[in-house]
Order: C-alpha cells, then structure tokens, then sequence
C-alpha cells in the first residue's frame, strides 16, 4: 500500500535514473538506517547507485545520494516476498545490473562487505551472492540443524545460509524471485518465506556465497521456538516438494567443502540440561506420533539418547539427518497433520541443539560439527530419494 | 362302590361333550394347519408385493454404478485433454500435494456421487413398496436416514478427538508439561462422551437416561481436568502471583531463567 512520501525532494532520483546498481533497503528502526547509508557512501560513489527504501530519511543525508520510495510494508526479520517484488521492479525501472536488498539491521554489514556483494555479482557473473556471516557458535541453530544440511545435500549449494537476510544479485536473478514471491504470496496466507538460493538453482543460475564477516541477526517477533521453526521447517519442506522433479535428477557433483573457520565459543551449557528433559518428555509422550513418520531403527536410536545423561548426551549426525529425511517425506504424503508433524519435530530439534552445544563444548568447533552434519545428509540422500519416490518401503 | 364308578364314567362323558374343540385330534391339526397356511399367505403376499421394491432398488443401485462409471471415464479423459492437473498445480503453487492427482479426485467424486444418488433413488423406492405392502404403512427412509446421519456423527467426532487430542498432546509436550497424555486423553474422551450422546440423542435411544448419564459424565471429566490441572499447576500460579507481587511493589526486573535462555542460544 503506497503512502506519503518521507524523502525529501533534493535527493529523490527521477523514474529515468540510470544506476549501476539498486540498494534495496528494507523496512528498519532509523539509527540502523543512518548506519546503512553512511555505509553506502563509503562503499560506492554516490553516482553508481539508487537506494530505493520505505524508511524515513534522516535530516543529514547526504544531498548526492539518490533514493527512491516504496510503497510502505510492516518490519520484519527475514527479507518478505514484497521485497523481491519491489527490487524487480525498481530494478528494471532504473536500468540496474546488480540488485543489493539489505535486511533488517544491515547497519552491521561493513562497506567491504557491501562491496563484496556487489562485486561478486558485477565482476565474477554470479547470478545470487549470498553472504556468509561469521556467527557465534550458538547462533543460526535452525539454519545449522535443518537449512544447511538439507540445501546442501539435496541442491548441492555450499551456500552456508540459505535464508539469508541480505542478496546481491542480477537483474533476471531479481525477475525469478519476483516470480516466484508472487507465486508464494498468492497461495499463502500470512507470514511466507522465499527460497532464493533453491530458486536459483531450479532456473540454473550461478548461486555462491561472500564471507561478509559479523552481523548483528534481527530476531523474528515471536521468539517462541515453536512458531519459528514450524514456519521456516515448513517453508522449506514446501518448497523442497514443489521442486522434487529436479533435485530428484542424477546428482550434481557435492560442492567444494570451505575450510573451517573457527567461529566465537559462547556459553550454552546451562540449556542443555532443560532441552534435554524436555526431548526426554517427548520421547515417554510422542512415540505414538513419532511412530507413525520415523522406521523403527530411528525410534531405538532415539530410545538409546533418552537414556543419556545431559552432560553426556550426542544425537548421532547419521540419525539426524535420516529424521529430517522421514519428517520431509511425511510431510510431502501428508501421513499426519502437518502442523502436528512440524511440532513433532521440536523436541527432536531440540535434542540436536543439546547435542551440539555439548559437542562444541568438548572442543570440538562448532563449524566441524556442522559440516559432518552436512556430510551425513549428503550420504543418506539417496534413503530420502528411494522413499520419495517408494514411499511403502519404510525400512531399507 | 358300582355308584361311585358309574358316577364318574357319566361326568367324564359329560365334560368330553361339553368341549367340542378337542372333540377329535384331526381338527387340532387342522386349526394348526390353518394358522401356518394364513402366516405363509401372508408372508408370501409381504414378498411378492416387497419384491419390486428390492428389485428396484438393486436395479437402481446398478444402474447408477454404471452410470457413474461411464461419468466418470469420460470426465477423466476431458480432464486429461484439457491438461486439469497441471493447470491447478499452476494455480495453487506448492500447496497442492494430495496423494492423487486432481482429475483423478474429481472423476472418483463424480462416480461415487452417482452410486450414492442411486443409493437414495433406490431406498425411496423399497420404501414406498414396503409401505403399501404392509399393512401399518411404516416407513423406513427416515430411520435409514437418522441411522446414516447418526454414523457420520460418530465419524466426525472419532476424527475430531484424536486431532485435538494430537493437538493438545504435542503442545502440552512442548510447553514442557508433565501431565501432557493425561491432558490429551482427557480431550480425547470428552470429545467422544460428546459425541456418543449425540449419536445416542440422534438415533433417539434412550431419551433422558442418555442425556443424564451424559451429564454427570461430561462435568464428571470436566471436574477431574480441572482438578488435575489445578493441583499440578499450583505451584506455578503461587509463583507466577508472587512474581507479580514483587513486581508491582518494587518495579524491578529480574531475569528468569527462561529468558537468559533465549539470549545465550539463538535459534535463528
């Protein structure tokens, strides 16, 4: 919904503006925009970009930048389908090549980081440059457990945060997610989600990642780990099933493993305990429902864990992945509810994050154990595959 | 003496003459004969006059099977031509993923439509057969029709209970609490009280029994839930007022251990 619009008039670029490139900002609390401009303008020289953005410009903007208006939509913590619409649009409108869109807290990202972004686009022709932020070890748990290893191990994407919060990428790459945000939002009521780099991959788009250092990550809302994780889980279960023609063709060659970076311990220990209990009530209450969407071998695994101590307690990297694998297939055949499937899934998740927090307590770096995560996805793919396609064979 | 037994030959003769009925053995044979013969005639004349009716009704039953099925071939091939599926997988994006595809969906509605409007025609007709072949006109279709509507209930209201009893299960797990499978069988069996009186009602069984036992049943289930919950949840309501307490007395925030929680892992 277009409203009055907050940019003053001295810095307002005209509907024929040519720029190099388009810095879509998305909506954020003011002191973060103020960083996110100072930013650009060490980054680029004023003359190559348009900052299109809904937020209200500050009262000493530089007069040599140039910035459009989009139309108004409420903050969020993730990039919105509108996004994708709006960068598209003013994209094409502005005769740009590269498209940055900066999420919530950009403020964070340094002008290197901004200009590696752009120029993996401009320079290196990549389709999608997706950043990769240096996090804490107990941070982005989700994108760790599920996102990751699941991405990587059914579109062999190295892309170590497939939901990322800021993009660059080129113009038809800006078309094809406009497409696809339309698509999602027509079908979807409420809060959805986009895939980008799923979506790049399926147009055979070139799609890799920037290191872009630390960033502040702007939490959803709601911080209830319930509604998070059935919401980005579910997102990308749906995604995964709508695109099941093509990762099901024969496998694309695994991606080149980074080397490991050793990312800030923090202190998680204290949860373990909790997370641990409560995989253990729901282990003596779900296996009812558990038993219906995981073989018999995952449920004694999970037996053989609700035994362990919390100081002591690992959830196997094998057995991991082949639960993801059977919530994912029970999902697609719909076996029970899948708002049930999905809060199903917590307690398992939350029994990965205990066994993580106490992996990378032993000493053991925290990006090791992702990768071995990833590596187990990758391995057990062709179980995933087999019962995609033979969903009877519940055993193999 | 030979008065005695002369006396009682006479009356003996006398009471034989009074009950002509048993006078002789063939006509209790044939009294019995003729009870057998009407029950038969009217049995026989019951069928005959039932016969058209059952006639009809597997006739309409068939009728509209084969209906159905040519109804729905020639549904399924126009559905094919005019590329149905893909169209809707277009249209609904990712959400569509039932196990069948939709033109396989609509052309099995459209035979199962016509086998139950076969159904229906079928049963009018044996009823009204019935009604004219008997000689109290009952008729049957509207207990045919209670009965059906009565299983559907029943149908709805067993799927009803295990959804929510999944439901309340898996979030009474996840917030953590204790009693969560007594919680959720507590949901299942007031959903299914509800529901079996509702069939008992419809069906109309019982009359006031149903309704009263159904009463002190339900508040019955309700009492205990409120009970267990209240006992089990006794220590967090003091806790949770005595929080409130110290926090409208001295207006400060100590961090619980939830919260510190949530800042030292961060999900996403």
């Amino acid at each position: 919904m277009a409203t009055a619009n907050p940019i003053p008039d001295n810095t307002l670029a005209t509907d024929n503006t040519v720029a190099e490139l388009l810095v879509l900002v998305t909506a954020m609390a003011p002191e973060h925009f103020n960083g996110v401009l100072a930013n650009l303008a060490s980054a680029f020289s004023p003359e190559n970009f348009i900052v299109a953005t809904q937020n209200e410009l500050p009262a000493d903007v530089p007069s040599s930048l140039r910035i459009v208006a989009t139309p108004q939509s409420n903050a969020a913590w993730s990039i919105k389908p509108v996004d994708f619409v709006n960068a598209a649009q003013f994209g094409r409108k502005h005769g740009a090549q590269v498209i940055l869109i900066l999420g919530p807290e950009a403020d964070s990202l340094s002008p290197l980081a901004l200009r590696g972004l752009n120029d993996a686009v401009s320079k290196a022709s990549i389709d999608l440059a997706v950043p990769h932020y240096s996090l804490p070890s107990n941070a982005g748990l989700i994108n760790s457990a599920i996102l990751y290893p699941l991405t990587r191990a059914i579109f062999a994407s190295r892309v170590r945060f497939p939901l990322s919060i800021d993009l660059g990428m080129s113009l038809r790459m800006a078309e094809q997610l406009s497409l696809a945000a339309e698509r999602v939002s027509a079908v979807n009521q409420g809060e959805v989600l986009v895939w980008p780099v799923n979506e790049a991959i399926a147009a055979g788009f070139a799609a890799d990642e920037v290191d872009v250092g630390s960033r502040a990550m702007p939490q959803p809302s709601d911080p209830d780990i319930n509604s998070i994780l059935s919401l980005i889980t579910g997102s990308l279960f749906a995604d995964l099933e709508a695109k099941a023609a093509l990762w099901q063709r024969p496998r694309r060659a695994p991606p080149i493993r980074r080397p490991i970076v050793e990312a800030e311990l923090s202190d998680g220990t204290a949860n373990v305990a909790r997370m641990v209990a409560a995989f253990q009530l729901a282990n003596a209450n779900l296996q009812e429902i558990w038993s219906l969407v995981l073989p018999p071998n995952s449920l004694l695994g999970l037996k053989r864990c609700s035994t362990l101590d919390p100081a002591a307690f690992r959830m196997p990297d094998g057995l991991w992945a082949r639960i993801v694998y059977d919530f994912l297939i029970a999902y697609r055949l719909r076996t029970i509810n899948r708002g049930h499937l999905l809060g199903a899934l917590i307690p398992l998740y939350l029994a990965w994050v205990a066994g993580h927090i106490n992996v990378t307590a032993s000493g053991i770096p925290a990006e090791r154990h992702i990768e071995a995560v990833a590596a187990s996805f990758e391995a057990d793919k062709p179980y995933l595959v087999a019962r995609w396609r033979w969903p009877d064979r519940f055993n193999s | 003496m030979q008065n005695l037994v002369d006396n009682t030959i006479q009356q003996a003769t006398r009471n034989i003459t009074a009950s002509p009925l048993y006078s002789e053995d063939v006509s209790i044979w044939h009294h019995m004969s003729d009870a057998l013969h009407q029950s038969l005639y009217r049995v026989l004349t019951l069928l005959i006059a039932v016969l058209p009716g059952i006639l009809a009704f597997f006739l309409s039953l068939l009728v509209f099977a084969l209906a159905g099925m040519l109804i729905s071939w020639i549904l399924r091939r126009c559905l094919t031509w005019a590329k149905f599926d893909l169209r809707v997988a277009r249209k609904s994006g990712t959400d569509w993923a039932p196990a069948s595809s939709p033109s396989e969906i609509a052309a099995r509605a459209s035979f199962w439509i016509c086998v139950l409007l076969g159904l229906v025609i079928g049963v009018s007709a044996f009823d009204t057969s019935y009604a004219t072949g008997v000689a109290l006109p009952i008729s049957l279709l509207p207990y045919l029709t209670h009965a059906v509507g009565a299983a559907l209930l029943l149908i709805a209201g067993i799927v009803i209970a295990r959804f929510l009893a999944r439901s309340v299960l898996i979030s009474a797990v996840n917030a953590q609490l204790q009693y969560a499978r007594i919680l959720s069988l507590g949901v299942k069996w007031l959903v299914l009280v509800l529901t079996g009186a509702m069939v008992l009602d419809h069906l109309q069984v019982g009359g006031n029994i149903v309704e009263l036992a159904f009463g002190i049943l339900f508040g019955g289930i309700v009492l205990t839930l409120a009970l267990a919950v209240g006992l089990g949840l006794r220590d967090l309501v003091s806790r949770s007022l005595e929080s409130h307490v110290e926090h409208t007395g001295e207006r400060t925030h100590m961090p619980d251990e939830a919260t510190t929680a949530s800042q030292s892992i961060r999900h996403f």
